[in-house]
């Protein structure tokens, strides 16, 4: 059996899912099924005076019409999980429909189910709503001033929570040699999977038992709200994630609309399906990011740093969704101080309502943020004390000798070498050499720019304890069950998951390798809470940390048992066995040996079982990890800046990532690359707009700038791998590096070669306008 | 959003102003105008159907005319609502003495909502002139039809 653990094996999941034959929630089709679909607030803010819905009743085809009020009473209030402790935070009710009050655009408000999706819409338009405009608030630091609108009842000047870490006195900064103050801005984003969101629920008045299917990441999370949402107890409710066309965080959430689906399924008694239209999704479905993040850097002139102090101000949007308070606080505050020694940090995080959509975790959440700032403020105290971005980087890294390391804000990091990734990106490009290139292309009035980015992250969430100390209602842990069936082929059952990172792939090499079965007779299956013990889902880099030791341990557990069986056959004693090949070989006795085909076999028949071993092979882990995984490495990205229009072009990007060993090399890589582009996205191009009004004015692609293939050089990735002591693979996470990395470098990038110009920092997203009018102002200064 | 067009008319800013307030012209000349009633003085009730662009489907709201000063200015409000959203408007009409005759100035502060603003924010500008130079063009045509040449 060849070494299947770091192969580059095509991802299983593909062809299905490339030949149109994926499963997806819209794809659902159930005798009787009826469509839903939830009128909208078109304001920001307002009172509802009143609903008229006669008109829409009566359209042939529509089946029921409920608003905020019919529900009223009838169903829980849409919770969020992450209550941030020590932070006075406020929990202000979010109705699945809205009562008498809308907070944002796209809040719902009534709901229509017909027999189609054509009536369902038609319908929907003749509801007749009366509002009473009310002065909304759209920009966080406004909505703490007095005097601004105010969202909810008990929620003066609209602080959902105010929460602190770590203390760094004002004279740190006071007597610091140097000091760098900078406010980076970090602009709302709106994740855009390939699959929108959808539900449909099938209710069972016989039994009381009702199945949900539905775009999530995190079906257990959603069974555990959904229970309590819906009054329908867990043993009675199914979630079930067929098919997800991409989450990259806004699919962990619970929405009012998979509750709605079910509450109107088994009111109807009919099953019924909602899917969301991309337009829906612009305004209903989590946006990310929204943070204002003031920054303090102090350190001395030779290029030692001393203390970090940050103030983050983060828009949570109208109401606090699922994992929202935990985004811009644990997630992002802990790691703020990155992978340099810095002594003292702290972190103040401020989290605003206000009439806009809800905000939180998005690819990445919290640590592309904490990077973001970090790595630009590395870049602005080299630039003020004349250091080269390298050299500052090489002298405050964290390093290998130093590990574990415990960071200013009571982290440990597992274990890294930050100098071999540095050095390693170093040697795809040619420093020296670009430096000269760039000087004479200044003198030809061309504006080459080089950025690093040399992170580390937080992921693999992560040991439950700190999840509870840190506020988050539920545990981090993974399940796996490996049942090896009387053929020898193998279920896997995982609680994680999994919805287009490769884990169908990878988690069976993990179980290749461990029992010694070939990829093909494993199977992976996720997303069903019937088939599954239970599962805190996919999202944080976890999955493969995780869940993936979970399968480890789980494998280790059959082969425990297997190994007596084969013993008691073979006639000898436990040690006098190896596992090689997929076989248990008697040591000094070459063909003496029983296949693990063989053994499972026995294990079914149970004919001949060892004293006290009971029939069957499979296996359970419920594993809780000692700590989080710290995922680092570096990204370079070179580019040029047209000094005619400001446009950015990207020309070489290397990223070296460390994420521990590699189980795949293909999959990997592709997480990479999703990850660059999602981040350098962000960098360039997108960003959510409101107007003063609360209305979006970015709702559609045509307005929000999806990055394309064709805006980006080719790749050069690269991994080493230092293998993190905290879980039995040493794997970290891979799903989120690219995001949290490639932001930072770009941006680096950028304002390197814009240095003729004096610019010492830009706003993100950096549009060729930005780019141009920050050269004009440079110009007309020079 | 802010708004400005400037119409040329060959006519005298008194006649222009004589038109522009009559209530039988300006249901002519309204671009897709279903319904213009007065329902107290200087306030219409309208319905106006509509179709550029992502401004499509029947509008209906108040049209209120204040501030008048003849035959220099006056002040136009509406608020509409139809399936893509809302419109609220607010303009200052201005009727200026030109070599030609007159020349009008309008200035426009318009707020939209819902399918308006997310897809139509973008465009709704050169829709909202559009639509308004059709209005003046036909108001236009109703003086040259009506006035001996």
């Amino acid at each position: 059996m060849p070494n299947v653990f770091g192969t580059p094996l095509k991802r299983r999941e593909d062809p299905r899912l490339i030949t149109g034959k994926g499963n997806f929630t819209d794809d659902i089709q159930l005798p009787g099924m009826l469509y839903m679909a939830v009128l909208r607030s078109p304001h920001a803010h307002a009172r509802i005076k009143r609903i008229d819905v006669s008109a829409a009743r009566q359209v042939p085809g529509v089946v029921a019409v409920y608003t905020g009020k019919d529900l009223e009473g009838k169903m829980g209030t849409i919770p969020t999980a992450w209550l941030v402790p020590d932070s006075d935070i406020k929990t202000p009710p979010h109705h699945a429909l809205a009562v008498d009050q809308v907070r944002y655009v796209g809040d719902g408000i009534a709901l229509v189910v017909a027999e189609d999706r054509y009536t369902v819409r038609d319908a929907l338009e003749l509801i007749d709503v009366e509002y009473e405009e009310l002065p909304p608030v759209v920009n966080q630091e406004e909505a703490m001033k007095d005097g601004a609108p105010q969202l909810h009842e008990g929620v003066p000047n609209n602080i959902a929570f105010h929460w602190k870490a770590g203390e760094v006195p004002d004279e740190v900064f006071d007597r610091a040699e140097v000091v760098i103050r900078r406010r980076f801005y970090q602009q709302r984003l709106i994740p855009n999977p390939m699959e929108t969101r959808a539900a449909v629920a099938q209710y069972n008045p016989s039994s009381g038992e009702m199945t949900i299917w539905c775009t999530s990441q995190n079906p257990h999370i959603h069974r555990f709200i959904l229970s309590g949402v819906l009054g329908i107890p867990e043993t009675k409710l199914q979630v079930v994630a067929p098919d997800v066309g991409g989450g990259f965080g806004c699919k962990i959430a619970v929405y009012p609309d998979e509750a709605l689906v079910g509450y109107v399924a088994r009111d109807l008694r009919r099953p019924v399906k909602w899917t969301e239209d991309r337009r829906e999704h612009f305004t209903t479905t989590t946006h990310g990011r929204d943070m204002i993040l003031d920054v303090e850097l102090a350190g001395k002139r030779d290029g030692t740093l001393t203390a970090l102090r940050i103030k983050n101000t983060a828009n949570l949007g109208a109401y606090l969704s699922t994992a929202a308070p935990g985004v811009p606080t644990i997630l992002f505050g802990l790691i703020a101080p990155g992978p340099y020694k810095i002594p003292k940090a702290a972190v103040e995080v401020i989290g605003v309502l206000t009439n806009t959509t809800p905000t939180d975790a998005y690819r990445g959440a919290g640590r592309p943020e904490a990077t973001y700032q970090i790595e630009r403020m590395i870049d602005l105290f080299a630039d003020e004390i004349g250091m080269d971005p390298l050299e500052i980087r090489r002298k405050n890294l964290i390093r290998e000798d130093e590990f574990p390391f415990d960071n200013a804000l009571g982290l440990q990091y597992d274990s890294g070498n930050y100098h071999r990734a540095l050095n390693k990106a170093l040697e795809m490009i040619n420093y020296d050499q670009f430096r000269k290139e760039q000087e004479e292309a200044r003198k030809k009035g061309r504006y080459l720019g080089i950025g690093f980015s040399t992170y580390v992250e937080i992921c693999g969430l992560g040991p439950s304890k700190v999840a509870g100390a840190v506020g988050f209602q539920g545990g981090l842990w993974e399940s796996a069950t490996v049942r090896v069936h009387p053929s020898g082929k193998i279920s896997v059952f995982t609680g994680a998951s999994p919805h287009g990172q490769g884990e169908e792939t990878t988690f069976a090499q993990i179980v290749s390798q461990k029992l010694g079965v070939p990829v093909e007779d494993i199977e992976i299956v996720h997303g069903d809470t019937n088939r599954i013990s239970m599962g805190w889902g996919t999202y944080g880099s976890r999955t493969t940390p995780v869940g993936g030791s979970a399968i480890a341990i789980a494998c280790d557990r059959v082969l425990e048992k297997a190994k007596k069986i084969a013993a008691h056959a073979l006639e000898v004693s436990e040690s006098d066995l190896d596992f090689e090949d997929g076989a248990f070989q008697v040591q000094g006795v070459p063909g003496k040996k029983i296949t693990f085909q063989e053994v499972t076999l026995q294990a079914y028949l149970a004919w001949n079982l060892p004293e006290g071993v009971e029939p069957s092979l499979e296996a359970q882990s419920f594993y809780d990890p000692a700590n989080f995984v710290y995922p680092f490495g570096t990204h370079i990205c070179i580019l040029e800046v047209d000094g005619e229009t400001g446009e950015v072009k990207l020309k070489k990007y290397v990223a070296v990532d460390d994420p521990g060993p590699v189980i795949n090399p293909m999959v990997a890589e592709g997480q990479v690359h999703g990850g660059i582009v999602q981040g350098i996205g962000q960098a360039l191009w997108e960003g959510a707009v409101y107007d003063e009004n609360g209305q979006l004015i970015s709702g559609t692609f045509m307005d929000y700038a999806m990055p394309k293939a064709r805006f980006f050089p080719a790749f050069e990735t690269a991994f080493t791998e230092t293998p993190s002591p905290v879980n039995p693979l040493g794997v970290k996470g891979i799903g989120e590096t690219g995001t949290i990395a490639s932001t930072p470098a770009v941006v680096n990038a950028v304002v390197d070669a814009l240095k003729p110009f004096g610019v010492k920092d830009l706003d993100m997203p950096l549009t060729p306008e930005k780019v141009w009018k920050a050269m004009q102002k440079g110009r007309r200064e020079a | 959003m802010r708004i400005e067009v400037r119409h040329p008319f060959s006519t005298s800013r008194k006649v222009v102003w004589k038109f522009l307030q009559d209530e039988e012209v300006l249901r002519r000349s309204l671009p897709g105008c279903r319904k213009l009633e007065e329902v107290s003085e200087g306030v219409y009730s309208a319905e106006l159907g509509l179709n550029v662009g992502p401004v499509k489907g029947m509008f209906t709201g108040e049209v209120k005319l204040s501030e008048l000063r003849e035959p220099e200015s006056y002040r136009l409000t509406m608020s509409g609502k139809g399936k893509p959203g809302e419109i609220r408007g607010d303009a200052r009409i201005r009727l200026e003495e030109a070599e030609e005759g007159t020349v009008l100035i309008c200035n426009a502060e318009a707020h939209v909502t819902g399918v308006l603003a997310s897809v139509g924010q973008r465009v709704m500008g050169s829709v909202a002139k559009l639509i308004l130079s059709q209005f003046f063009k036909a108001v236009e045509k109703e003086i040259r039809h009506s006035t001996p040449k």
